[in-house]
């Protein structure tokens, strides 16, 4: 039991120092590191803000005000973003540009986990503006959506963070691992990652019929921040689901991500069978 | 150089440029899975976007000089010239400066701004046959497209708009002539480009504040004008002048650009790289 | 401390895509079987393709087997992974294990943490590998400035720092020039010598085989071809020592009795010959006025060329 803590520890620590090296080589170029991490704010900030911008010439958007949409715009992005942070290192490029430069080889000659290393391999401290922005956007939606913040209601909307972290993180193993079998992947999960990540930032109501029940019973994403906002909002889930499915983010996100790494740990499998 | 190289005013080797394009053409072609794919992400972005600017519109008729199909369009146009106009970022220029190829190029007679010019013209064309012209076909399709208003002044704005926009990422490449990590330093341009040239709303959606102030940026020149051209927005004399303003800022930009090379070869040399 | 015993590895490639590719089968490794003994130093030869590299892999626990067992030290490679990896050190030619952009030491620094070296043991090997390797000048420059020679270096310290039993050498010299070569081979010999580390050395370069490698073996399209001594290996299949004679003028027929007559030019003609060289430097100044001779031994390089070209070893036909 005491080894067992011990290697735990072990573990912790050396994820910490993998991550710093990636902080201390990624702030040697001081001067376009800030304009990086302004960049991705800005990013980040004016897709929201363009979309504020213009809201008021047209009046309204399929009945939701601009703290509602905030609401939904700022969970997607804080979660992807922090989603990001962490899982970085098995986004399919990354993983490929492993295989491809023989740095996989290198992980699997230390004796350290391998998921380990691939979490401590691609830390991209610049995003870190980013989160501030949507914390920001989702402050702001806090404060507008004219919702009654129950103890409840809060740690609702904090679950479904998770769980989109939880699911965006899967969907990125899920991509990273592809890349063992096919390079052509790559692009394929980009749709489903950022293109998903773009979708659920606004309330699905405003996509055609079959893109919203494809997003909800096919690919769980509605689960994740539209059905827990609109349980907060106090309005009816769509297709008559019942109240308590706006409580399942947190078993779908964990969900996707235990399978995922099922399916690395084929891939990994394959790769010691097949080589490269 | 090559025997009967044709030579055009003052000595410019017309058949090498056209050569440099069309390689860069063809190089386009050669990942057909990456593009099949980059078209589907297109076309769901473009489901988004077209979804939001519905559910803006309700049931307007028409807002700023745009009706809902217009609007439409607009993220039509935008998903499809994406990928000509390079807007998420073009790094080919600070890669081959990182690497330590500039001097090759250097070696060769001819106007290294002019080549990667024409480079990138053989680029954008494929990019806009194979990407462009079958987003707009899909939405021609699936949402309907409006037709350009005047087709003649469409296709000098477009140029230009492609024009304007290489001169500003050349521009922003040299930036690696001084700084070894000149990527970032690329984001945080392509950021301000994407914001400021309409690519996220058609500008003349934002408050007319910010229109002024954008006004005075080369950015409306690569992406906004051409939009406004095709859906007759701009119209007759508007166009012509919304035209000129596009040819100001790219003679403009291109002069910058060279200023820029120059000094940042200069820079090369001294520091030996 | 390595005992392979019927490894076979076969790869199948697709190619041509998902729907439509046609499928190829190919045989990296063939019956592969040998052993290594704690404290060897030996060298895998083979031409590229060959299946060295394959090999590697198996025994770093890097690729599964089709078929063969493989032990190393007791452990199996790919079974027992970690526990593996944590008593071998490796070192490629072409890619480092450092990280590119941290300064050696910080990079040495983080290894130390990975493999779960005592600070004091950390510092002894960093210490002495200083020295030998005269790291000194570079420790606190990023893996990315360094030259090849200073990289592989760091590499070599890099993969020693945890007291490993074993160390796989990948080309180490490969790109290097001759100092740096000689530097490298040095250590390696000093290794083996001081701690006893058993060294299996992939190389193209014959002389690092020379000075390091007592024992050889050299592997063919997938097939193990030999496994002995290099001198042996000479003695064998190496050429015959060669007289290169200066003629006072060009003999009318350079040929000669008991010799064999490799080629002539003008009044320079060289035979080929077995054996002790008195009788063949006798036979020749007996035949025509002679201003100089020069005895050649065989190249090693030649012989292993011709192994590889001629297949001279391959008993099967193939």
């Amino acid at each position: 039991m005491a080894d067992l803590v011990g290697g735990a520890r072990h573990h912790l620590r050396l994820y910490r120092r993998l991550i710093g090296a990636q902080i201390r080589s990624q702030l040697v170029y001081r001067f376009a590191f800030v304009l990086d991490a302004a960049a991705a704010a800005l990013i980040t900030g004016t897709e929201f803000v363009a979309f504020a911008l213009v809201l008021p010439r047209f009046g309204g958007f399929n009945g939701w005000s601009l703290g509602e949409v905030a609401l939904l715009y700022g969970m997607a992005e804080l979660a992807f973003v922090l989603m990001d942070l962490v899982f970085g290192g098995f986004d399919a490029p990354t993983i490929s540009t492993h295989v491809r430069t023989g740095s996989f080889d290198t992980f699997l000659l230390r004796p350290v986990p391998l998921p380990l290393q691939i979490f401590g391999s691609d830390f991209a401290l610049r995003r870190v503006t980013r989160v501030a922005l949507a914390a920001s956007i989702l402050a702001y939606g806090v404060a507008g959506a004219g919702v009654d913040w129950t103890a409840g209601a809060v740690l609702l909307l904090a679950a479904s963070v998770l769980g989109m972290i939880a699911f965006f993180g899967g969907l990125f193993v899920v991509g990273g691992t592809l890349t063992f079998w096919t390079v052509d992947s790559v692009e394929a999960m980009n749709v489903l990652t950022y293109g998903g990540r773009t979708l659920i930032s606004f309330p699905m109501d405003i996509y055609g019929t079959w893109l919203r029940r494809t997003f909800t019973y096919l690919i769980p994403a509605a689960f994740l921040s539209y059905f827990p906002v609109l349980h907060v909002l106090g309005r009816p889930l769509p297709d008559g689901l019942p109240r308590w499915a706006a409580f399942l983010p947190l078993v779908i996100g964990p969900l996707l991500l235990a399978a995922a790494f099922a399916f690395w740990r084929v891939g990994v499998r394959r790769y010691h069978g097949a080589g490269s | 150089m090559t025997t009967g190289a044709k030579t055009l005013g003052g000595g410019i080797n017309a058949a090498l440029y056209l050569h440099g394009a069309r390689l860069a053409f063809r190089r386009q072609f050669a990942y057909p899975a990456a593009t099949f794919w980059g078209l589907t992400t297109n076309l769901f972005f473009g489901a988004l976007r077209v979804a939001v600017i519905l559910a803006l519109f309700g049931a307007r008729p028409q807002v700023a000089g745009f009706t809902a199909q217009g609007a439409i369009t607009y993220t039509g146009l935008t998903q499809a010239f994406l990928s000509a106009f390079a807007m998420f970022g073009w790094y080919d220029l600070m890669r081959t400066i990182h690497r330590g190829e500039v001097a090759t190029e250097l070696l060769r007679p001819h106007s290294f701004l002019g080549f990667w010019m024409a480079q990138d013209a053989g680029r954008a064309a494929a990019q806009f046959l194979l990407r462009g012209c079958t987003i707009l076909a899909l939405y021609a399709l699936i949402w309907g497209l409006q037709r350009p208003a005047s087709p003649g002044l469409l296709a000098v704005s477009m140029l230009f708009a492609w024009a304007c926009g290489f001169a500003f990422r050349f521009w922003v490449n040299c930036a690696a002539f001084w700084s070894a990590d000149a990527v970032g330093i690329g984001r945080f341009a392509w950021a301000w480009m994407g914001l400021a040239c309409g690519f996220l709303m058609p500008l003349a959606f934002f408050p007319p504040w910010l229109q002024r102030v954008l006004a005075c940026t080369p950015f409306p020149s690569m992406m906004n004008t051409m939009v406004e051209v095709w859906l007759g927005v701009r119209t007759g004399a508007g166009a012509v002048q919304g035209i000129a303003v596009q040819a100001a800022w790219t003679v403009a930009l291109l002069a910058l650009a060279r200023l820029t090379l120059a000094r940042g070869l200069r820079r090369l040399e001294v520091a030996g790289g | 401390m390595i005992t392979v015993e019927h490894l076979h590895k076969t790869f199948v490639t697709r190619t041509g895509g998902l729907l439509r590719g046609t499928r190829r089968t190919v045989e990296a490794v063939r019956d592969v079987s040998f052993s290594v003994a704690r404290g060897e130093v030996v060298g895998y030869l083979g031409p590229n393709g060959a299946g060295k590299s394959t090999t590697i892999k198996v025994l770093t626990g890097l690729l599964v087997p089709t078929s063969g067992r493989v032990d190393v030290g007791g452990l199996v490679p790919w079974r027992d992974r970690r526990r593996h990896v944590a008593r071998l050190g490796a070192v490629f030619g072409q890619r480092t294990t450092l990280w590119w952009d941290l300064p050696v030491r910080d990079s040495l620094d983080l290894l130390r943490d990975v493999y779960r070296v005592p600070r004091e043991r950390f510092r002894q090997n960093l210490a002495a590998f200083t020295e030998l390797l005269d790291l000194g000048p570079f420790l606190g420059t990023p893996a990315r400035s360094l030259s090849l020679g200073q990289r592989m270096r760091a590499d070599l310290a890099a993969a020693l720092l945890h007291d490993p039993e074993l160390l796989f050498l990948d080309e180490p010299t490969v790109g290097l020039d001759v100092v740096a070569k000689e530097r490298i081979r040095a250590f390696v010999q000093h290794i083996n010598a001081e701690r006893g580390v058993t060294v299996l050395l992939t190389t193209h370069d014959l002389t690092d085989t020379e000075r390091l490698a007592r024992r050889v073996l050299i592997i063919d399209h997938g097939r193990l071809l030999y496994d002995g001594g290099l001198p042996d290996l000479q003695a064998r299949f190496g050429g015959a020592r060669e007289l290169v004679v200066e003629f006072e003028s060009a003999p009318t027929d350079p040929a000669i009795d008991g010799l064999q007559l490799i080629g002539a030019e003008g009044p320079r003609v060289t035979y080929a010959f077995d054996g002790a060289a008195a009788r063949p430097i006798a036979l020749v100044t007996a035949h025509a006025p002679v201003r100089d001779i020069e005895v050649r031994e065989p190249d090693v390089e030649a012989t292993i060329r011709r192994i590889y070209e001629d297949g001279l070893l391959r008993t099967d036909g193939s």
